[in-house]
């Protein structure tokens, strides 16, 4: 995998990123979370989100699933 | 492994070709999103022929169109509470703050969501991690904690790197010099003014601070944290190492911060922001070296898009390797030097605020002072700058007077400063952002500047 920057990422950031990716999906394709799982998982994405723009992969805005 | 001294170390030492081509790309997307998202900026956008797609290099950003608080102000009140400038529903904002009501008619108010504020405190820790705080430290906070956003996002960047937070709102002087000091605490985060307030409330509490546990202070919202004379007081009252940074509540957190290294000056975030200084009247671009205007570009909060915003602060900008600590960010030599509305004119001198403060605080037995500028007998601007001098009377005090007044009108080409002793405590203190001038003339008709009266 590699980012913006044309750099290919180690494991552990690759992880990280697809960490950020399945809890993107999750929360927009799932409608059975209860609040607890939502919520949290929003806050997650949201500190993720940070080290997926770091790595520059552009990751864009989040207000659709609400974060 | 060795920690790193960087917090985002493949940016914080990314060569400068590469840096200018992250940001053209997150431009890109800045401009993009912004088009799609906010038919307002969408607007001046389309009329100044800007497309995502036209943009290829960071010289392209000139053709970009400059945004002012008047214009934000403007909107605001053409469509309350914030004007069209948001690119997100209201509903999933978390955290409503506003400015802190220095400038302008009206205080700007703000909207971030759950990963806005999130980056908010992502941008402090670049400026923590950079000075050297780390998770076993314990932070004070000597902050109000209120809707002005001051230390909000360096609260939750502290939590972020494990640090222990203690937060000092709601407290007098006395009580927060009380728990810094029984709590250990080794990093105090506040304005410039605070920290010598709280020096002083120490003295009279028999506490010898340079003695005690804090080796860090954090010091925002002001310019005086880059003054080296203001500096090296707080540094000799605390005993600790002070670092400046700088934010606005228009982008939400800091933009600039100093590093351990303390090279004179602030590292710009160049990885998040466009910082461009431009000429204030011509809005042309000075080089390394000259002072102008800061222009903001940021790539962060996607809640209210912020493009070529003219900040009003003027400063310097100097290479990256000015400083000895590895970093590719540029830098604001001196932080900000001050605004651009801060200059008066009195008799054809131009005073800076900044510049007095500077002088004033090579004399330590000042504890206090202000700028006052009236009208003598009812034609004549006068300078005069009052001043508090605890535990020094008689001849000492006049021979401290005399020789502040020489330094004042050397440093102004001959200008007069009148300079008086007041009694100690009259003066008032500041906790947030300190309002030291006081312009009581009366020159009617004169626009700008100068109080208008009948």
């Amino acid at each position: 995998m590699k980012n913006a920057m044309g750099i290919e990422l180690t494991t552990s950031d690759r992880t990280l990123v697809e960490c950020y990716q399945s809890l993107v999906r999750v929360l927009r394709e799932s409608s059975e979370l209860a609040p607890f799982e939502r919520r949290n998982a929003l806050k997650a994405v949201a500190a993720l989100w940070q080290v997926v723009n770091g790595l520059d992969l552009d990751p864009g805005n989040l207000y659709d699933i609400g974060a | 492994m060795k920690e790193s001294p960087y917090w985002n170390p493949r940016h914080e030492t990314m060569p400068r070709d590469q840096i200018e081509a992250l940001q053209v790309r997150k431009l890109k997307n800045l401009v993009a999103w912004t088009q799609a998202r906010v038919p307002w900026q969408a607007a001046r956008l389309k009329a100044a022929g800007v497309t995502p797609d036209s943009i290829n290099s960071l010289s392209d950003l000139r053709r970009l169109p400059m945004m002012t608080r008047d214009e934000w102000m403007q909107a605001q009140l053409e469509k309350p509470p914030y004007g069209p400038l948001l690119a997100a529903p209201e509903e999933v904002a978390i955290r409503y703050h506003l400015t802190s009501g220095t400038t302008g008619r009206i205080p700007l108010q703000v909207l971030d969501s759950m990963k806005d504020w999130e980056w908010i405190a992502e941008m402090w820790c670049y400026g923590f991690w950079g000075f050297g705080v780390r998770p076993a430290d314990i932070v004070f906070f000597a902050f109000s904690y209120g809707t002005f956003v001051g230390f909000w996002g360096a609260h939750y960047a502290c939590e972020k790197i494990g640090a222990l937070v203690l937060p000092g709102g709601n407290m007098t002087t006395e009580a927060r010099v009380k728990q810094i000091m029984s709590m250990k605490a080794t990093v105090v985060c506040s304005t410039p003014t605070y920290a010598l307030r709280m020096a002083q409330e120490a003295k009279a509490m028999g506490v010898d601070l340079a003695a005690g546990p804090v080796k860090r202070l954090i010091l925002s919202g002001e310019p005086a944290g880059s003054i080296p004379a203001t500096k090296r007081l707080i540094e000799a009252e605390w005993g600790a190492k002070a670092a400046d940074t700088a934010g606005m509540t228009e982008v939400g957190t800091i933009m600039i911060f100093e590093c351990a290294r303390q090279p004179g000056g602030t590292h710009i975030i160049e990885d998040h922001y466009i910082e461009e200084v431009v000429d204030p009247v011509t809005g042309d671009p000075v080089g390394y070296g000259e002072l102008g205007e800061r222009l903001i570009t940021s790539f962060g909060r996607g809640f209210i898009p912020v493009i070529r915003y003219r900040t009003r602060d003027m400063v310097v900008r100097v290479p990256a390797n000015t400083c000895s600590c590895g970093r590719t960010f540029d830098i604001y030599e001196g932080g900000i030097r001050g605004r651009v509305d801060d200059m008066k004119l009195v008799r054809g001198t131009n005073v800076y605020p900044r510049a007095v403060e500077s002088i004033v605080r090579e004399y330590k037995e000042i504890d206090e002072f202000r700028i006052h500028l009236y009208t003598a007998d009812g034609r004549q601007d006068e300078i005069e700058v009052l001043v508090e001098i605890p535990n020094v009377d008689g001849a000492q005090a006049d021979r401290l007077l005399t020789s502040l007044a020489r330094s004042l009108s050397e440093a102004h080409e001959g200008l007069r400063f009148g300079v008086k002793k007041v009694e100690n405590g009259s003066l008032p203190r500041f906790e947030l952002k300190a309002k030291r001038l006081q312009d009581d003339r009366i020159v009617i008709g004169t626009a700008g500047e100068r109080r208008v009266t009948a």
